[in-house]
C-alpha cells in the first residue's frame, strides 16, 4: 500500500472518516513535510504585536529552525524579515532589542533600515570605499516575509505563495466583526507559555471541540453544561467552538471588566473559541479576549504561547489588575488540565496499531474539519 | 591628542560598546588624517564613525555621509524619513 494513500480516509466524510495517520504525529519526516506544505505554505503565526510594542523594537524569532526578524518601524507598522544579512549569511539580531537607527551586522556592519533597505556597505569596495559597482544596495535590501497582523497575532506566509490573509481568513474576520475594534493587552500577568510534549496538531484537535469539556474541565460544568455548546466548522477555513452561557468574572465587589464597546447582544451571554488554520487558537468574550500561537518545536513538542487582551488599558484601569490576574490563572488551570490529554493522545500515536481514530459524527466535526484541511495541504504539496 | 591615547580611547569606546565616544574618537581620528592629507586613512575611520552613528540614529550620522560621499567614498543617503 502506497504510504500516502491513508489520507483518503481522512478526506472521506465525517461519518466514516478516520483521523491522519500515526506518521503525522511521530515521524520526523512528516513532520518537515508538514513545515513545508503547510505551515510555511499558509498564514501562521509566530508571535504578538505587543513584543514590538515601540518604534525600533526588534525580536528574533526561530520559526521551525527559520529565523525571522520582526520589527516595528518608525510609521509604528510591523514587519518581518529574514534574520540573515545579504553578504555573508550572518545571523543579525540574536537577542530583542531596541533598534535606535540601522539593524547592523555583527560581522562586516552591513546595515539596514528598520524596512529593510540595505543603508551602508563599510568598506565593500575596500578600505574606507563604501560602495562597489557590482553591489547594488537597492537589491540586497533584507528579505521580506509576507506578514499580516490580526488581533494582535503577527501571522506570516513564508513561502509567499498563499492568497492574501484577507482573502484566506476573510470569514472569520467577517463572523467576530463585532469585535474588529482595539484591544489591549493585560500586561505580565496576562501572558504565559506551557511547554507541552504533544505534536502541534493535536493541541488545536482538543482546543477547537467541545466534547471534552465535561470530563477534562469538570468545573465547567456548573455553568457551562455540553448542551449549552455548539460546533463552528468552515470546510477549508477554521473551526472550534461556541458557548451560549458565557458568565462574566467578578470580583469580591461584584465588579466585572469593561465590555467591548458595540457588540450585539449575541455577545451577551455568548462566546466563541476558534482554531484559525493551521496555528492560532483565538477566543472571544464580551469583556476580553486571548490568542494562542502553537510554536512546532518538533514532531513531539510544542510551545503555547498565551495571551490575554482587554477593552481597556491597563494604563486607564489599574482598578482591574487584580482582577485580570485571577482571569489569567483561571485560563491558565483550564489550559494546564489540557496537558495530560494533549500529551496523552501523543503517546498514543506511537501505538502502531491505532488507524487514526472514529470520530463521533456529532460531536467532532470541528475535529475532522482540521484533518481534513492538513490532508488537504499536504496533498496540494505532493501534487506540485 | 597622540595616536597611542586616541587608540586606547577607541579600544576603551569599544570595549563599552560606547557608541557617543565611537562616533566622537574614530571622528577625531578621521579629522586627524585629513589634516594630514591622508584621506584614505580618514576615510577608513570616516566609515567608521557613520556606521556607528547610523546604527544608533545619531544626528552625525548626515553630516559623517555627506563627507564620505565628497570624497567619492559612499551613496548620500536621505535622512529625512
Amino acid at each position: 500500500m502506497n504510504k500516502h494513500s491513508a489520507l483518503s480516509s481522512v478526506l472521506a466524510d465525517v461519518t466514516v472518516a478516520n483521523g491522519l495517520p500515526n506518521e503525522h504525529y511521530v515521524d520526523p519526516a512528516i513532520f518537515a513535510e508538514e513545515k513545508r506544505s503547510v505551515l510555511f505554505a499558509n498564514w501562521s503565526g509566530i508571535g504578538f504585536g505587543k513584543d514590538v510594542p515601540e518604534e525600533g523594537d526588534a525580536k528574533p524569532v526561530d520559526f521551525l529552525g527559520m529565523p525571522l526578524l520582526i520589527v516595528r518601524d518608525r510609521d509604528g507598522e510591523v514587519g518581518v524579515f529574514q534574520n540573515t544579512c545579504r553578504h555573508r549569511g550572518m545571523i543579525l539580531v540574536d537577542t530583542p532589542r531596541k533598534i535606535g537607527g540601522a539593524i547592523r551586522c555583527p560581522y562586516h556592519s552591513w546595515c539596514y533600515s528598520l524596512k529593510g533597505e540595505l543603508r551602508a556597505t563599510p568598506h565593500v569596495g575596500g578600505p574606507g570605499q563604501n560602495k562597489h559597482e557590482d553591489v547594488n544596495r537597492d537589491e540586497l535590501g533584507l528579505i521580506r516575509v509576507r506578514s499580516f497582523v490580526w488581533r494582535d497575532v503577527i501571522f506570516v506566509n513564508v513561502d509567499g505563495n498563499a492568497p492574501a490573509f484577507e482573502q484566506v481568513h476573510g470569514a472569520l474576520m467577517e463572523r467576530w466583526g463585532d469585535f474588529d475594534k482595539p484591544i489591549f493587552h493585560g500586561g505580565e500577568t496576562s501572558s504565559f507559555k506551557l511547554e507541552v510534549k504533544t505534536n502541534w496538531k493535536l493541541a488545536v484537535e482538543n482546543y477547537c471541540e467541545s466534547y471534552h469539556l465535561p470530563w477534562v474541565h469538570p468545573g465547567l460544568n456548573s455553568y457551562s453544561r455540553l448542551e449549552d455548546h455548539y460546533n463552528i466548522e468552515v470546510r477549508g477555513q477554521y473551526s472550534g467552538q461556541g458557548t451560549l452561557v458565557y458568565r462574566q468574572l467578578t470580583d469580591q465587589d461584584g465588579a466585572t471588566f469593561p465590555d467591548f464597546e458595540g457588540l450585539s447582544d449575541k455577545w451577551d451571554e455568548g462566546a466563541e473559541y476558534v482554531a484559525l488554520y493551521p496555528n492560532v487558537l483565538f477566543g472571544v468574550q464580551r469583556d476580553h479576549s486571548f490568542a494562542i500561537v502553537l510554536e512546532p518545536v518538533d514532531q513531539g513538542n510544542t510551545v503555547e504561547h498565551i495571551e490575554l487582551y482587554y477593552a481597556k488599558s491597563i494604563e486607564d484601569t489599574p482598578e482591574y489588575d487584580g482582577l485580570r490576574a485571577s482571569n489569567a490563572q483561571l485560563w491558565k488551570t483550564v489550559f494546564e488540565e489540557d496537558v495530560f490529554v494533549v500529551e496523552g493522545m501523543q503517546k498514543g500515536r506511537h501505538g502502531m496499531l491505532f488507524d487514526g481514530g472514529r470520530f463521533s459524527p456529532a460531536m467532532d466535526g470541528p475535529t475532522h474539519n482540521f484533518h481534513h484541511w492538513v490532508a488537504t495541504q499536504i496533498e496540494n504539496g505532493r501534487a506540485e | 591628542m597622540d595616536k597611542t591615547e586616541l587608540d586606547r580611547l577607541l579600544l576603551d569606546a569599544h570595549d563599552r560598546n560606547d557608541h557617543a565616544a565611537l562616533i566622537r574618537y574614530y571622528t577625531l581620528a578621521a579629522d586627524t588624517c585629513e589634516q594630514a592629507q591622508d584621506i584614505d586613512a580618514a576615510c577608513f575611520y570616516l566609515t567608521h564613525a557613520f556606521v556607528f552613528a547610523l546604527e544608533c540614529g545619531a544626528a552625525e550620522a548626515d553630516a559623517l555621509n555627506q563627507r564620505l560621499v565628497a570624497h567619492g567614498r559612499g551613496h548620500r543617503l536621505n535622512f529625512s524619513d
